[in-house]
């Protein structure tokens, strides 16, 4: 190797080093990141207490990471390189057959389990309405056969039936009219949630079991909202590949109403409007919140049957989809999400006179769940 | 601060590279100093306090040593000796081992030391071990007494080999501190070896390291024979490829300063014999052990039950340094036993078969090394090592097996050829002029992939930490 020769290899090191150092201190910092749906860490503040404890380094660390320049890009080259290598999954997510990314079910905490079946237990020893419980089973599940030959994956269905076997509520099974039907787009192959379909056959399990006759199918007019949805699966999975989803919409939005309840930077109650089908996001990463607009601490739903008896509905965001079925039932829908709603659900069951409970969660979210304990209040 | 981060590679590192050779040659080491001291204190801001002490103490106990031998005063020259070993073995005793001793003296139903609880400071068992090689080195005559702290700072600081080694003799490395050149020739050796150490690190060791990471969270229940080797083998690239990766980028990096490290490891995996090992292993600490406890105690040239006594009491001690754990013991122990049978006949038996039953032979010892080494509980450790030798909970094979064998297939077969020698020797055939023409697609490439891992950076542990 001539000098010139090594001049040239070290420049070009110190010339990559160089560029992204530039580039990264030339790139503007981003608050958020959209594919991956969450807040990107910022530049920490130094103060001689957060340099002593190591906080500022590690914030730092992170703050690096998160900002790098064209992060997207690297992050979608590594999932390819891991394909490349014959890898069948990346963080988390397997590579499935039909464009289909699904997200490894891990082997639940034993304890966590239990108690958040007592969680539910006790809430209903408080309560003199019937209280309904289902957990809704994944594509891990549900599309196991889609998995990559012999992927590791924790049995949902064992915890259905432990489920069934140990809870004091009216326990109702989502499982088999979803398993019946899982030919059909169920769930989302880049998102974590059930499709509006599969929310119907989850209202139909319901509606089944507190002696309602469920709508057909048949007379609902599907309606494709967007045919460009990526969702979390997709984004935590770093794959690119993938064709996007379509969401559809079967219930119309006449003659219903939503109020979600929230409160203002003063501590103050305040009532914001919000719709069965909020549009607008269709416009962002984030479709999905298109049900119901997303995340809110309690909602109430009103439907056009004014007649029909008010229900209670503790959930997580696959509700969001489920709800536009349920309006043709009742009067009143009351959505209480326990991560964000921490006072008695005893009490308010109480003061607005609720027929009915349902408490339904996805099984991955419940099993890993630490809000429940609220619900035993 | 780690080498495989990117404020390290995209922050930190061109920051060092412009302000040292900007820095005119007599100030570069006390540049180098301070770049150092920061490089620590990034990861330890408090106990820095203990490396200063220790700079100190050191520099202090170097001197004296000079002083007394200078007056013909062997006995104070060797107590000052002593005092630095023990000053030294101290430090690390108080912070690496009281919990473990406390623990397990409270075990045994003596709880009279309480425990403390204290973090390890990053890299005390690497620098404790070359400050102490300073004075002895200094007493036998091998180095001189280095008079300026400043330099003898920078020594004990040396960011490209501080927490993680190689754990660099003061004798191999006193004069480049003092004065040392600088050629383009070495830079461009530097960044060839620093980018191929990056490149095992986070291409190879980390993508492994999953394998094992799902490995050994797997219940005993589930546990089978083809799964307990198939962790086994991950592991054990894991390790190799991390350690040595870590090795490459200090040789690397030291070069690009001008310093030349000695080489760590020596394709350890294609090793015949245990005995050869050991010599292609961590070659920098078998070597201290070696010049310093080993040959002291007496070496090969004393009776054979003393011989014996004298590996035992070794690799015990090297397989402590390891961590505060009885299960490093135990791994220490383990190539003791295999070293005095080997030393007492099994050598002279190998000599006489084939190479590939001694490659054979070696490899199976050491992949069983490595699960003593990386399973900590000696409950979990039992049933591991149950499992490998086909008295699994899980049978023989089945579950996830064979799922993570063929996802990790092409990886393993890489990992299998970069552990020989194979690609160096075919690299080194190439002629000049495709070698000229490849060699910067192959380290852009190196770089580049390395970054697109390290942002997508949800996996990037590094094992040495606990050293």
């Amino acid at each position: 190797m001539t000098k010139r020769y090594c001049m040239f290899i070290s420049a070009l090191f110190c010339a990559f080093l160089l560029f992204f150092m530039a580039a990264n201190a030339a790139a503007p910092d981003r608050l958020y990141s959209e594919l991956e749906n969450r807040e990107l860490a910022q530049l920490p503040a130094l103060s001689a207490k957060s340099l002593i404890s190591g906080e500022f380094m590690a914030k730092f660390e992170t703050y690096v990471t998160d900002q790098f320049v064209g992060r997207d890009g690297w992050v979608a080259m590594k999932s390819a390189a891991e394909l490349l290598l014959g890898k069948r999954e990346n963080n988390g997510v397997y590579f499935c057959s039909g464009g289909t990314l699904i997200t490894r079910f891990e082997t639940p905490d034993e304890k966590r389990v239990a108690d958040n079946l007592n969680y539910v237990n006790k809430f209903v020893e408080n309560m003199d309405i019937p209280v309904y419980f289902s957990l809704i089973p994944t594509q891990a599940c549900i599309w196991a056969d889609r998995l990559p030959a012999g992927a590791p994956n924790a049995s949902q269905s064992a915890l259905l039936d432990q489920a069934r076997q140990s809870t004091s509520a009216r326990w109702y099974d989502t499982y088999p009219q979803l398993w019946e039907h899982r030919d059909e787009a169920v769930f989302y192959r880049t998102d974590h949630h059930w499709t509006s379909l599969g929310a119907y056959y989850g209202y139909a399990a319901l509606a089944g079991a507190m002696g309602l006759e469920p709508v057909p199918l048949s007379q609902y007019v599907k309606t494709t909202v967007s045919e460009n949805f990526y969702g979390t699966v997709f984004s935590s999975s770093g794959v690119r590949w993938v064709l996007p989803d379509c969401i559809d919409v079967y219930v119309p939005e006449q003659g219903t109403r939503v109020i979600s309840h929230t409160y203002d930077q003063n501590g103050n109650p305040v009532e914001e409007s919000r719709q069965l089908y909020d549009e607008s996001y269709l416009a962002r990463k984030d479709k999905y919140a298109m049900f119901l607009g997303g995340q809110q601490s309690l909602g109430v739903v009103y439907g056009p049957n004014a007649q029909g008896p008010k229900l209670l509905l503790v959930r997580d965001s696959y509700s969001d989809s489920l709800v536009p079925f349920l309006t043709a039932h009742f009067s009143e829908i009351h959505l209480i999400d326990l991560r964000y709603y921490k006072l008695s659900a005893a009490e308010y069951i109480q003061e607005h006179g609720i027929d009915a409970a349902v408490v339904l969660y996805s099984v991955p979210n419940f099993v890993t769940d630490s809000n429940l304990v609220w619900l035993g209040r | 601060m780690v080498f495989s981060s990117l404020y390290f590679l995209f922050l930190y590192l061109p920051i060092v590279l412009f302000a040292y050779y900007i820095a005119p040659l007599r100030w570069r080491n006390g540049v180098l100093l301070v770049l150092n001291l920061i490089f620590y204190a990034w990861g330890e801001p408090v106990y820095i306090l203990i490396m200063f002490a220790s700079i100190a103490i050191d520099y202090t106990h170097g001197m004296l040593v000079e002083r007394y031998k200078s007056r013909n005063n062997d006995k104070g020259a060797r107590l000052a000796v002593a005092s630095s070993v023990v000053f030294n073995l101290a430090l690390l005793f108080f912070f690496k081992y009281w919990d473990f001793v406390a623990g397990s003296l409270a075990a045994a139903g003596l709880g009279f030391m309480p425990k403390l609880g204290l973090r390890l400071p990053i890299g005390i068992s690497f620098y404790t071990f070359q400050t102490m090689s300073y004075t002895i080195d200094v007493y036998r005559g091998n180095a001189r007494v280095q008079k300026s702290i400043v330099n003898f700072g920078t020594f004990v600081t040396l960011f490209p080999q501080l927490i993680a080694g190689p754990i660099i003799k003061y004798k191999d490395l006193g004069d480049q501190i003092d004065s040392r050149t600088h050629t383009v020739e070495q830079f461009a050796s530097g960044v060839q070896i620093f980018v191929v150490g990056l490149a095992k690190k986070v291409l190879l060791a980390n993508n492994i390291g999953m394998l094992w990471d799902a490995w050994k969270a797997v219940p005993a229940g589930e546990l089978t024979t083809a799964g307990a080797w198939l962790g086994a083998a991950a592991f054990s690239f894991q390790i190799y490829f991390d350690f040595s990766g870590y090795s490459d980028m200090a040789v690397g990096l030291g070069r690009m300063l001008g310093f030349e490290f000695m080489r760590n490891f020596d394709y350890p995996y294609i090793s015949r014999s245990i005995t050869e090992f050991w010599r292609r292993w961590h070659i920098s600490l078998g070597t201290w052990f070696r010049e310093y406890m080993y040959i002291p105690m007496g070496g090969n040239r004393v009776s054979r039950p003393r011989l014996f006594f004298n590996l035992l009491a070794v690799w015990a001690a090297t397989g402590i340094w390891h961590g505060a754990s009885w299960n490093f013991l135990l791994w220490g122990l383990y190539f003791a036993v295999l070293l005095i049978l080997e030393k007492a006949f099994l050598l002279r038996w190998l000599e006489r078969a084939p190479s590939v039953v001694r490659r054979v032979y070696t490899l199976l010892l050491v992949v069983v090394s490595w699960a003593i080494f990386a399973v900590e509980d000696l409950g979990r450790l039992g049933i591991y090592l149950k499992a490998m030798f086909g008295g699994a909970e899980g049978g023989l094979t089945g579950g996830a097996v064979e799922y993570y064998f063929f996802s990790y297939l092409p990886i393993l077969a890489i990992a299998a050829v970069a552990s020989t020698p194979l690609a160096a020797a075919l690299w080194k055939r190439l002629p000049e002029r495709p070698m000229k023409v490849l060699l910067p697609f192959l380290l852009l490439a190196g770089l580049i992939c390395s970054t697109a891992y390290l942002v997508d950076a949800t996996y990037n542990p590094f094992l040495y930490f606990r050293f």
